[in-house]
């Protein structure tokens, strides 16, 4: 059987792909390597509940742009160009000068908050990628043993997130069932108690099963299997680190080398 | 090996006593059950042997409880791990890590094992429990027998003296149960373990135990050996009762010893075959499902599936954990659209039903009755589903007092028990007066006083109402009680569609006890046996 990647590896591949993208600012290439991502999440994510974090991600950073076009319009310094549409102005008091809600919107202005909010979603769904391919738990072993002592709270959060997940639908679905439509703030109270209460005695269920099986009882921690640093694994590093060298060109070879790299 | 003296247990905020005043002594390679009705102590018993009760739940302890020498209350339950495997209700919560392998690891890396004293202990674990082939895999991939199987595996790889189980088949098909209870029993047998295990279908455990705890409320206790517990325990599985009303000698606790009893009267009752209780006219459907195909992703649940459910039927829908059952399910009251085929109750689509028209065709009690539920009292549930389906204000609560007499309007729903919650979801849910209602595993962690009013209520909507019931379970005995139908379903596919006595009767895997005693004669339950011995003294 082939030895999957040592997680850590997964989340330098990320990291240099995010910084680089920084780096060059560039929205084609943004869109370039997050696709690519995207295309090595399908190829290489096991089938497990933080697979979907991807996803997750990606909706997170679409709302990111949206959001960020949104006040980056509405709010702000004037930036003079070609004026798209004026929105009315509305008027602040003085001490607050220099500030200015409404007015132009110029061309300018509206290309410069999409060329930010692209490039934070880009980031974003970058990680969202290192998270879907690496387990949780595998990573949180892998590190120090100091960091493992407060990980009963980090170890209930990462097993309950995507319990939420699925309970948030499976409550849904109850409700629809009992002919409540999920509309409005009073459906959110509806899903709201019993989600809290599922999964609020999961995590003490979850607790007590760690608590009896010993955990944090002994100051030391052996481990069964060490996470070995194998060629590949440094292989893949180093390509990784390699496209700080010319990120333009780069960026999306170093996205897609898993395909080769990786098992 | 474990040591109770004197223990009396009180939870804070609550005038009640779980436990008063409670003494024994558990020898070691001893199995004990512990038994009782829903909500009465018997997972705060499990849970005070290793001392999660009362240092991870709170409450007051008076007495001492040793086990293997050490007082719980000199350690934490962390310090006993070494000793005590514990596994709870429910394995797939207690899930540390995410591949079978890790999670028979976990236990072992906090307690500071060489790694080769690991690698040995796992390689025997998996061939103990026949593991071998899942060790990659995912946990959450796994069946809800396999995922037994690893719970108990991760307690077992600790080498510890005492295993203690909290209803560890009460979620499986029966296959899937009789694989865990004969692993226990080899566990016992083999290895001299201390096994204290919880149930509540005693039909599938009283053979294996050597005593049993029977919590009978209010602090009172009853310990003894199977036989002088069923002595009088109004609490007993169908065998029992088969053996009070026949008169028999002893007190049997296998079909085999039964058999054995029973020689006389099963030949005078040979000749005799039961008549058909009720039959159904099958002019009015409800339920029909045209070759009906769900599938997810790649995987298909229900393959090109017909039937059609009229109005009167009890269907029961049995199968293997992961049989498809749910994704019927889920097709037939309108929660999933299906792939292939067409759904239709009464006529229309349950996919496109809402609000008030859906309430009226179909009512759906999922497997967690407490996600329909979100109100702060039992009253403003109650009052909430008067609003929702227009009736007369009081009529929900009115319909929850015939089911449970005695329950209060402002309790909050959470503190009710698993059959009080259950009822409370039902009638929210008949309030609307459904035609079809559908129930998906309802009897999880019901005792037999709950299940026997949950057997007359849908009885009566089935038959005095003229309404479809469908329920999906595990329970045998169950079915045999109150289904007129059944449906079996393997890899999405109906295997078996015919009445209960037919269907059950075929499989020696799904047979009641009473079946399994009575056979080749075809009868199904303890009441259809003594009719027939009444008729035919």
């Amino acid at each position: 059987m082939n030895k999957s990647l040592h997680p850590l590896v997964w989340w330098i591949w990320a990291g240099s792909l995010a910084t680089a993208v920084a780096m060059t600012s560039s929205i084609p290439l943004a869109f370039g390597v997050v696709g690519a991502a995207g295309f090595i999440v399908r190829r290489k994510a096991e089938k497990a509940p933080w697979a979907k974090s991807f996803a997750w991600s990606i909706k997170v950073g679409t709302w990111v742009i949206v959001i960020r076009v949104l006040t980056g319009v509405l709010i702000g310094v004037p930036i003079p160009g070609r004026t798209l549409f004026t929105l009315p102005i509305i008027p602040l008091p003085d001490w607050m000068a220099g500030i200015r809600i409404g007015g132009p919107v110029t061309f300018e202005r509206l290309s410069s908050t999409a060329h930010d909010g692209i490039l934070i979603a880009a980031i974003i769904g970058l990680l969202g990628a290192a998270a879907s391919l690496s387990s949780p738990h595998r990573l949180l072993r892998s590190m120090p043993v100091m960091v493992y002592e407060f990980g009963v709270t980090i170890v209930i959060a990462t097993s309950i997130l995507p319990q939420f997940v699925t309970s948030v639908s499976r409550i849904k679905e109850a409700q629809r069932l009992r002919g409540h439509e999920s509309r409005g703030l009073a459906s959110w109270r509806r899903i709201a108690l019993p989600l809290f209460e599922d999964s609020l005695s999961r995590s003490l269920d979850l607790a007590a099963a760690m608590d009896s099986r010993g955990y944090g009882y002994s100051r030391k921690r052996s481990k069964y299997r060490n996470d070995h640093w194998t060629t590949r694994d440094y292989a893949l590093c180093a390509f990784a680190l390699l496209v700080f060298l010319r990120p333009e060109y780069l960026l999306i070879i170093v996205a897609l080398s898993p395909l080769v790299l990786a098992p | 090996m474990i040591k109770f003296t004197n223990v009396s247990l009180i939870y804070p905020n609550s005038q009640q006593t779980v436990i008063e005043d409670l003494t024994f002594i558990v020898a070691e390679g001893e199995l004990v059950l512990v038994m009782g009705s829903t909500g009465i102590g018997k997972s705060s018993l499990l849970r005070l042997i290793n001392g999660l009760v009362p240092h991870h739940t709170g409450g007051i302890l008076a007495g001492d409880i040793s086990v293997n020498g050490i007082s719980t209350q000199s350690v934490k339950p962390g310090g006993l791990a070494h000793l005590i495997g514990i596994v709870g209700q429910n394995p797939l919560n207690g899930f540390v890590t995410d591949t079978v392998e890790e999670e028979l690891a976990f236990g072992m890396e906090t307690l500071n094992l060489p790694p080769d004293v690991m690698r040995k202990r796992v390689e025997e674990i998996l061939d103990l429990l026949s593991l071998a082939q899942l060790r990659n895999r995912s946990l959450a991939t796994l069946s809800g027998g396999e995922q037994q199987r690893v719970a108990i595996g991760s307690a077992l790889v600790m080498h510890p003296k005492v295993l203690v189980l909290d209803e560890p088949t009460s979620a499986l098909d029966p296959v899937a149960a009789e694989e865990v209870l004969s692993i226990l029993h080899r566990l016992v047998h083999d290895l001299g373990l201390t096994v204290i295990v919880s149930e509540h279908k005693l039909e599938r455990v009283i053979q294996f135990a050597d005593r049993i705890i029977h919590i009978q409320g209010g602090g009172q206790t009853q310990i003894g050996t199977p036989e002088t517990i069923f002595a009088s325990s109004a609490l007993a599985p169908p065998i029992i009762h088969l053996a009070r009303a026949m008169n028999v000698s002893e007190i049997p606790l296998s079909v085999r010893q039964m058999r054995r009893l029973t020689e006389p009267i099963r030949k005078h009752l040979s000749e005799i075959t039961p008549d058909v209780v009720h039959t159904v006219d099958k002019a009015k459907i409800v339920v029909k499902v045209d070759r009906m195909s769900i599938s997810y992703g790649a995987k298909e649940a229900i393959a090109d599936t017909s039937l059609t459910i009229c109005a009167g039927e009890i269907v029961a829908v049995m199968g293997r954990n992961g049989a498809g059952k749910s994704s019927l399910l889920r097709a037939i009251v309108g929660a999933t659209s299906p792939s292939k085929g067409a759904v239709s109750i009464v006529g229309k689509d349950p996919f496109s039903l809402h609000g008030k028209e859906r309430t009226e065709l179909v009512g759906f009690i999922p497997q967690e009755p407490s996600d329909l539920l979100y109100g702060q009292s039992v009253r403003e549930e109650c009052s909430q589903a008067d609003a929702d389906n227009h009736v007369a204000s009081g009529e929900t609560f009115a319909l929850i007092q015939t089911l449970v007499p005695g329950i209060s309007q402002n309790t909050h729903p959470r503190d009710l028990s698993e059959g009080q919650r259950l009822s409370l979801a039902l009638s929210v849910v008949l309030s609307a007066q459904p035609q079809l209602l559908v129930l998906d595993e309802p009897t999880r962690g019901l005792d037999y006083t709950a299940k026997v009013s949950l057997i007359s209520i849908l009885k009566e909507i089935a038959h005095a109402h003229d309404r479809a019931v469908i329920i999906a379970t595990h329970d045998v005995e169950l079915v045999a009680e109150l289904a007129s139908r059944v449906i079996f379903i393997a890899e999405g596919e109906i295997v078996a569609d015919g009445t209960t006595m037919d269907v059950l009767l075929s499989s020696p895997a799904f047979a009641p006890q009473v079946a399994k005693v009575m056979s080749p004669s075809p009868w199904l339950t303890v009441k259809d046996v003594l009719t027939a011995m009444r008729n035919n003294p």
